[in-house]
């Protein structure tokens, strides 16, 4: 019997074995490469995916548990083809980086953004706690964050 | 090539039909909470059951209750809703800090408290030490009925409970004393504490320390109470400086665990400090 998970809403069914991390079905079945199985561990916070609208690391979540849930990867979190408004404050900002530990920071701060509108800085710095960068930094996604903070 | 055994992952409704799995499955069962720790026995080599039971949807095991004289917490609470429900009740700023500030803020929302305490090998959990301080009980759920013992009797007994029982409950009093989590991460935030120091005191109308409850966590591969230091304190007034002294005459009872992260004598090492900073955030 398959795994029936809801990802970018869409209706997707999975073979995987039930313990498999979400992350591992995203990837290899779904071909929805943005979440990065890194640490493995919930610490480095690529793999963060939204469930039912809260930031998860998906190395963490069976694949069987995340059934019945809301999935939202960083490649559904787009409106209508858009960018959301800190993606595209991460763009104008300059604040891109490289592929690995980027989409998780972004799915952790579009959380942030339509939760806490009144974030300070230091908020920022908490929420990314568990979003670790190994090459660049984070200020510049810091003020890009206070940037949609002030113009949404 | 050995052919994996197949799993499952058997979502339970209800207390009831947990209980009834776990015991069916026997010793092949387990309970999965946050999953947290179970997720990453294949980072540690270690093999995963072959039938899991997810207690994340039985609602009795969500509720926190707040009485006069108790706070009741079921087992599948997480470490957030925790940190969150007890915000405003300052005699528990210690259950609070621990829910609230340990790992990253994913994890404080999937972690539970349950599985922080039944979690045998994970020595650096946060909530152990406060809730030995704060003298907490729990209950433990099973086909024969539930069972209540100290937090400190289960955690000598929570590597061999018999297959079919489940921490169910988290049984704190309420005694309206002071306080305070302090603990040392290698980082700011996001990192596992070196150590940590739970620290509970009454205090009478002078001033001085009525009762004293101190419990140590990561040092050594299972928090416990500190009652050489808990003796020292009684009688006196809240002092950081003369706690610190009398830490650092006790510290040898202490055999730190080595781990990749720091040898075994830097976790003792930093505990007269951490009993410094517990006692100065008290106000001494």
């Amino acid at each position: 019997m398959g795994l029936n998970l809801t990802v970018n809403g869409d209706h997707l069914t999975s073979t995987a074995d039930p313990v498999t991390p979400l992350v591992d079905v995203l990837r290899e079945e779904f071909y929805l490469t943005g979440a990065k199985p890194v640490c493995r561990e919930g610490f480095c916070g690529a793999c963060m995916v939204l469930v039912d609208g809260n930031p998860t690391p998906s190395c963490l979540m069976p694949a069987e548990l995340a059934q019945g849930c809301d999935i939202r990867t960083v490649e559904g979190l787009a409106v209508n083809g858009g960018l959301n408004p800190i993606q595209a404050a991460l763009e104008a900002c300059d604040a891109v980086q490289c592929g690995m530990c980027f989409p998780g920071m972004v799915v952790s701060l579009t959380h942030l953004l339509t939760t806490r509108p009144e974030a300070t800085r230091d908020d920022i710095r908490a929420a990314l706690t568990g979003n670790i960068c190994r090459c660049t930094g984070y200020e510049r996604i810091i003020e890009a964050t206070l940037l949609a903070l002030a113009t949404t | 090539m050995d052919t994996p055994a197949p799993r499952s992952v058997y979502a339970a409704p209800s207390l009831t039909a947990a209980i009834d799995a776990l015991d069916e499955g026997g010793s092949t069962a387990a309970p999965f909470a946050g999953g947290t720790w179970i997720m990453r026995a294949p980072i540690r080599h270690e093999p995963l059951k072959s039938r899991y039971v997810a207690i994340g949807k039985i609602p009795e095991l969500h509720a926190i209750k707040v009485e006069a004289d108790v706070v009741e917490i079921g087992a599948a609470v997480t470490h957030a809703a925790l940190a969150a429900a007890l915000a405003d009740f300052s005699e528990f700023d210690v259950l609070t800090a621990a829910a609230g500030r340990s790992a990253n803020p994913a994890i404080r929302g999937m972690a539970t408290i349950g599985g922080n305490l039944a979690t045998t090998a994970f020595a650096a959990a946060d909530c152990v030490p406060a809730l030995l301080c704060l003298d907490a009980e729990v209950e433990i759920a099973s086909r024969g009925g539930p069972e209540r013992t100290s937090l400190e009797q289960f955690l000598t007994m929570r590597s061999i409970l018999a297959p079919g029982r489940l921490l169910q409950r988290i049984i704190v009093p309420r005694r309206g004393r002071k306080t305070v989590h302090a603990r040392l991460p290698l980082r700011q935030a996001g990192d596992y504490p070196t150590a940590i120091v739970s620290l509970a005191v009454s205090l009478d109308d002078a001033g001085h320390v009525q009762t004293a409850r101190v419990a140590v966590g990561s040092v050594e591969p299972v928090a416990r109470r500190w009652e050489r230091l808990e003796a020292a304190l009684v009688g006196q007034r809240l002092n950081a400086a003369k706690a610190a002294e009398a830490a650092a005459g006790f510290a040898d009872e202490f055999t730190g665990r080595d781990s990749t992260e720091v040898p075994g004598w830097y976790r003792v090492r930093v505990l007269p400090g951490l009993v410094r900073r517990a006692v100065a955030a008290l106000g001494s």
